[in-house]
């Protein structure tokens, strides 16, 4: 038995666990510009990254961003997810694989997609200029409203596909019954679908929160230099700055901040579907 | 509790037609019963009924008022699904009472109503529970009840015993037919067990490919089948093909002539001959000349039943009595012996042959 | 916990370079008939191919392997392999500024003087002796002649009130940005002291600051800004592609940037090292990445067309004032700049 489980513990342990332990002690070395890395026990970078005014808002814009569009994608995926699970079963298949489409195309091509729409001279600007709507651009790319479409639109399809799991699994007769018991179509939904869908919301909710966390590509494309997202902060100390330890340390906060706010919110959610 | 008429009730998909013209009338307090093989159209005749499926043509009353047009959530029908459909998120009691509260009935007449519709199913020590901690059988009676609460003007089940075993269904079946009884109401129940709805129904309908063939008292159908497919569908029944030789005798396809009815119908396509099994009379022995005579094929052993399998100089019958007594001769007739058979000849029916083959699948 | 200094820092730099490269296509390098050159991939990887390998091959016999990424992992990678006695690179391609880092860090080994022939014809100013200069380029001022009339002269009219809102910065560049910050406010690239004022200046007259080289082009063509510090190297390639740019060295003289090839110390094959390095010098492989991206041959003997010299090239008075970086100063301060730039600049 115990021999069973050991490739896959020791993959895991070799792709998870490793990586992860070595990121925590490079996180408690110290910095220095001629040397790198100099080898310590200090919590200095934790210190100056939980001091800092510019980290607490990096850490702050983040998580109001991870927290938008979370919240998003939960109300733009559920009525998709809701067609796509009722849905005859011939064309659902045919509608999972579109759903799927656009994780086919990086994010980083995606997002170029978006600079081409949002830019001052971007498709947006060059309609609303056709129909003498502006006279001006419109400040559209570079902005944090521009990250918050492009990340939602990522994500989105994660929380369609996660609810649509759940949405299926609940039987349709139970709306029926619903409805046959005097229940207007949204009391249906209220009152059954919306309930019995709670753990798909909190599943998708916790995949697609964790994904917002840690976007890059998107932050950093479509943000524009002065918007900061944790995951380019860490980037830039880890390349730009050459300052592992720092990185580390910035790494390890978002990593904390991220799974004390998906446990507490899916304990919030299963609590909520008990009672 | 009102009547429930249904009006040359027609449903079209696009390539199939799934009811093709079905007229009844169900009287305020009676429980009738829609019967018929698999894919005959009974589940969307109800679901028509409900409200979930738009007629393509047809109308359905209640009482007095065609409801046709009226949403489900209007129009106070009172369904029990073959699955349940409970609410796996709500407690015994709080599925009991979505009904009420969509009805706007105030918190303490609720609980008082939940309690009673609980009793009345014998849950109400239950009532805390969620669905997934009840057996089958209890959460068919939580189905029951909460459909029952909201005293619907028709109740509607479709295939409700289908998932419980064989002696927990005879049960719930004289439970339903008992409350069904005790509160008056019109009923329509679905199902494609011939045992249940002439135990149950006030009525049946049988069904087949959309179209209503018979609908009568448990009894009417039995005695009095109209046709071939009743007669095959409601009980067991020995059918012979042939031609009505003179009144009162019937020449079966390999020459055997029978007595049979003198009523018989107008039939171009030749004659049925409808006996059922325990209408007929074995005797050991040859007999007398002109006696019917059989030789036996098998006989098979049903505990309180016997069943003999006959052959007829080419035409074969079946025929049933209560299982001989150790002492009867009957009781060590084996294959290879002959046997006398009698029957009255009223009871050996004349119905239209089928041009066409029911499809029983 | 007794993990060394050394294992650490190998092993973790290692794991990090596996995760940002993938396994390095040529873990056993054979030696004699191969050289491992650490490259870019896209444009400079493909040029390299085509100006110097095939060549390179036929006369020499060597295969020539490409191990591409990007300048990043491929620090990661020398600074992991550089207790190893054997590395997996036999040259690496850096910017300048890298390559100095590498050298601090211990990792390059003294150019084979004698080994590169052609190290004679090197310009003056670019020598030195862990690293060869193979292509370079300076930060002038690209402007849009149809809205600038008087071209600026000097990096300091870049903070002229005229033009507010119409300066474009690229993101990426904020040493060399910061480092045209220092020297407009009478700094030098031995100090930076000045450029944080004049940063903030230039905040407050609206400078655009774009993510990337490629979005400020995508300003300067949509004329969103009018002026922008820039290699001339990238100016060239975009006025070709049409964007409506000129531009000015600037007269106090502008900051260079050296794309440097060198050759670790525990390179497998360093006698192909060496030869490639002297192979990246010779006029004609020096000519075609002057027409095909814009840089400037590092050697005084590749003669440029007379039309792409004037487009690209530096007379030999502004090579003499190039405002050479100070590597040294610029790596003790990498971290503040960067901080400053964040935080105070952009923030
Ligand atoms: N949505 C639909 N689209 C097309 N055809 C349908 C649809 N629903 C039902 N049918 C067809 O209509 C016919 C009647 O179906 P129905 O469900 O009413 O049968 P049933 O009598 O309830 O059968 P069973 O005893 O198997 O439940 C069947 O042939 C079925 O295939
Ligand atoms: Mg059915």
């Amino acid at each position: 038995m115990a021999a069973l489980v050991l490739p896959a513990a020791l993959l895991v342990f070799t792709l998870l666990v490793a990586p992860m332990a070595l990121l925590a002690r490079i996180s408690l070395n110290h910095y220095s510009p001629t040397e790198l890395m100099v080898e310590a026990f200090t919590a200095e970078n934790y210190i100056r990254a939980v001091a800092d005014p510019y980290y607490q808002q990096v850490l702050a814009t983040t998580l109001g961003v991870a927290f938008l569009c979370t919240v998003l994608t939960v109300l733009l995926g559920f009525p998709a997810a809701y067609w796509l699970a009722r849905m005859e079963s011939n064309r659902k298949s045919i509608a999972t694989i579109l759903t799927l489409l656009p994780l086919l195309v990086g994010n980083v091509v995606r997002s170029a997609g978006w600079m081409a729409l949002l830019g001052n001279e971007g498709g947006i600007n060059a309609a609303l200029r056709a129909l003498h709507l502006t006279s001006g651009p419109l400040q559209l790319l570079y902005t944090p409203g521009a990250v918050i479409v492009g990340i939602t639109a990522v994500v989105l399809p994660y929380m369609v596909l996660t609810l649509a799991a759940v949405i299926e699994s609940i039987p349709r007769q139970a709306e029926e019954a619903a409805a046959n018991l005097g229940a207007t179509a949204s009391t249906v939904f209220r009152r059954v679908v919306l309930p019995l869908s709670l753990p798909g919301v909190a599943a998708g909710s916790v995949l697609v929160f964790i994904l917002c966390m840690n976007a890059y590509a998107t932050p950093l494309l479509l943000g524009g230099p002065q918007f900061k997202m944790m995951a380019p902060a860490v980037y830039d100390q880890f390349v730009r700055g050459n300052n592992w330890p720092f990185g580390a340390a910035l790494a390890f906060i978002l990593l904390v901040a991220t799974l004390v706010l998906t446990v507490i919110g899916s304990m919030a959610l299963s609590r909520r579907y008990r009672g | 509790m009102s009547t429930l008429v249904l009006d040359r009730l027609r449903k079209r998909y696009d390539r199939t037609t799934a009811v093709e013209r079905v007229d009844l009338t169900a009287k305020q307090g009676e429980l009738v019963a829609l019967l018929g093989p698999s894919g005959c159209g009974k589940t969307t005749t109800l679901r028509m009924v409900a409200g979930f499926i738009a007629p393509t043509d047809g109308r359905v009353l209640i009482g007095d008022r065609d409801v046709t047009q009226v949403p489900v959530h209007l129009r106070n029908t009172g369904m029990v699904f073959q699955a349940y459909a409970l609410f796996q998120h709500m407690t015994v009691a709080q599925n009991v009472a979505f009904g009420l509260e969509m009805r706007r009935v105030e918190r303490a007449e609720r609980e008082k109503r939940v309690a009673e519709a609980l009793r009345l199913v014998r849950l109400d020590h239950l009532a805390d529970r969620m669905p997934r901690q009840l057996s089958g059988g209890q959460q068919q009676r939580v189905a029951l009840a909460r459909a029952l609460v909201v005293n619907p003007a028709v109740f509607l089940l479709d295939e409700p015993l289908s998932n419980l075993d064989a002696k927990l269904r005879a049960e719930v079946r004289m439970e339903i037919r008992a409350l069904q009884q005790r509160l008056g109401l019109t009923t329509l129940i679905v199902t494609h067990d011939q045992e249940e709805a002439l135990t149950m129904a006030d009525r049946l309908v049988v069904m087949e490919r959309g179209r209503v063939r018979q609908i009568g008292t448990p009894e009417e159908l039995y005695e009095n089948p109209a046709d071939v497919f009743v007669a095959s569908f409601v009980g067991n029944c020995n059918l012979v093909a042939g031609t009505l030789e003179r009144p009162g005798s019937f020449r079966t396809q390999s020459g055997t002539l029978l007595p049979c009815t003198s009523e018989a119908p107008a039939a171009n396509d030749g004659l049925v001959l409808a006996l059922r099994p325990e209408r007929v009379t074995v005797t050991p022995g040859e007999g007398a000349p002109g006696d019917i005579r059989a030789q036996v094929t098998a006989v098979t052993y049903l505990g309180a039943q016997t069943e003999y399998h006959l052959d007829l100089n080419g035409t074969t019958l079946r025929a049933s009595r209560s299982t001989p007594l150790h002492d009867d001769p009957l009781r060590r007739i084996a294959p290879g012996e002959k046997l006398t058979l009698s029957w009255d000849a009223a009871s050996a029916r004349l119905l239209p042959a089928e041009t066409e083959t029911g499809d029983e699948t | 916990m007794t993990i060394s200094r050394r294992t650490l820092l190998s092993g973790s730099a290692a794991l990090l370079t596996a995760a940002a490269t993938g396994a390095p296509k040529n873990a056993v390098a054979q030696a004699g008939g191969q050289v491992v050159i650490g490259t870019w991939g896209g444009d400079y990887g493909e040029l390299l191919r085509q100006l110097i390998d095939q060549q390179f091959t036929a006369q020499s016999k060597i295969e020539v392997l490409q191990d591409i990424g990007n300048n990043s992992p491929r620090k990661s990678k020398l600074l992991a392999e550089r207790q190893n006695r054997r590395g997996s690179m036999d040259v690496s391609c850096l910017s300048d500024s890298d390559t100095y880092q590498m050298m601090q860090q211990n990792v390059l080994d003294k150019l084979a003087t004698d080994r590169i022939p052609r190290l004679g014809t090197v310009i003056e100013a670019l020598r030195k002796d862990y690293a060869v200069p193979h292509i370079y380029s300076a930060m002038v001022i690209l402007y849009n002649p149809s809205k600038v009339t008087t071209p600026p002269t000097s990096y300091a009219d870049l903070w002229d009130a005229k033009w507010r809102g119409r300066v474009g910065l690229s993101d990426i560049l904020y040493n060399y940005n910061t480092a045209v910050a220092a020297l407009a406010g009478g700094g030098s690239m031995s100090d930076f002291g000045p450029a944080n004022k004049r940063l903030m200046d230039w905040r407050s007259l609206d400078v655009k600051i774009y993510p990337s080289n490629e979005a400020l082009a995508t300003g300067l063509k949509s004329e969103e800004v009018w002026l922008a510090p820039m290699w001339l190297a990238r100016g060239y390639m975009w006025k070709k592609a049409g964007i409506p740019l000129n531009h000015v060295v600037p007269k106090e003289g502008a900051v260079p940037v050296v794309y440097e090839a060198a050759v670790p110390r525990n390179a497998r094959n360093k006698d192909n090292a060496w030869r490639y390095l002297n192979a990246m010098l010779e006029p004609q492989a020096q000519i075609g990445f002057a027409e095909r991206m814009g840089y400037v041959p590092t050697v005084r003997d590749a003669q440029l067309p007379a039309e792409l010299a004037r487009e690209i090239s530096l007379t030999e008075a502004q090579q003499a004032t190039l405002k050479t970086p100070d590597h040294a100063y610029l790596l003790q301060h990498t971290a503040s700049i960067l901080d400053f730039w964040n935080k105070d600049f952009k923030g």
